[in-house]
């Protein structure tokens, strides 16, 4: 019988861009469960629509820790949102051409919405100071 | 067209179990929340954009109808997370414990775990909704 020896060769491969999706993909997971879970459960259950408002929003986002907290899950939550829209398109779109105008039009609807967010968010909630 | 029609069946007709159960889930929990994030982002940016619009917007959220999305939408949260932890601590530090028997049990946690994790703020969500748009418990 013949004996084989087994030569194993380690390769770096550059990592492409969908290897740094994957990845993202992956580990903003972990930062994401408390991020989200913590906001849902603060705002949706605790809170609860019924309590919210300007002024609470205003008294919230008077906080500076608070308005960190948003911004981290407007940047982590919605890209990874997009990117995970981008993969299941990825299955319904298959041509070469179609997936870069796809690719283009998901960025620039992340780039929007994200602008739009971020924006509300440093400005703040729209009136006068001090509240009534 | 015929990619959406392929494409589709393939979500149906792949006969995985709990695998297939689980994607199919992870899918539908994703895109459900991306919806609502995207909804969201916008209406709290009226806070700044259009304070009037913002306090329209939260008129809808306190519907009925909202209200039950609302809490549908809390049990995408938790079983899209608890799903994504498998997935991204097996992907990324243990990729030889992708095993069919194991990962069989596994989906079955997962969802366990997301149902026991949702109950408690489901109930809740439900009280505050009776409470505030039927006067139940003394609302």
């Amino acid at each position: 019988m013949a004996s084989f020896t087994q030569t194993l060769r380690r390769v770096r491969v550059k990592p492409n861009y969908e290897t740094i999706a994957w990845k993202w993909m992956r580990y903003s997971a972990f930062a994401m469960i408390p991020l989200v879970w913590g906001h849902m459960i603060l705002q949706d259950v605790i809170v609860g629509v019924h309590r919210i408002d300007l002024d609470y929003v205003a008294m919230r986002w008077a906080s500076l820790f608070w308005r960190i907290y948003d911004a981290l899950l407007l940047g982590f939550a919605f890209a990874h949102g997009v990117n995970g829209l981008r993969q299941v398109l990825n299955n319904f779109i298959h041509g070469d051409r179609a997936r870069k105008v796809m690719n283009w039009l998901l960025f620039l609807f992340w780039l929007v919405i994200t602008l739009i967010g971020g924006a509300a968010l440093i400005a703040g909630v729209n009136r006068a100071f001090p509240l009534p | 067209m015929s990619n959406l029609k392929t494409t589709l069946a393939g979500y149906i007709t792949y006969r995985g179990r709990e695998g297939h159960w689980s994607f199919l889930l992870h899918r539908i929990t994703g895109l459900g929340v991306v919806l609502f994030l995207t909804i969201h982002i916008i209406d709290i940016a009226f806070v700044y954009f259009n304070p009037d619009l913002f306090m329209k917007a939260i008129e809808i959220y306190r519907s009925t109808l909202f209200g039950i999305g609302e809490i549908f939408l809390v049990f995408c949260v938790f079983y899209h997370g608890v799903n994504g932890l498998r997935i991204a601590y097996l992907d990324l530090f243990k990729p030889q414990g992708w095993h069919v028997e194991s990962q069989r049990r596994s989906a079955r946690w997962t969802l366990t775990i997301a149902l026991i994790l949702w109950l408690p703020s489901a109930f809740w969500m439900l009280r505050n909704l009776l409470m505030h748009n039927y006067g139940l418990f003394g609302g």
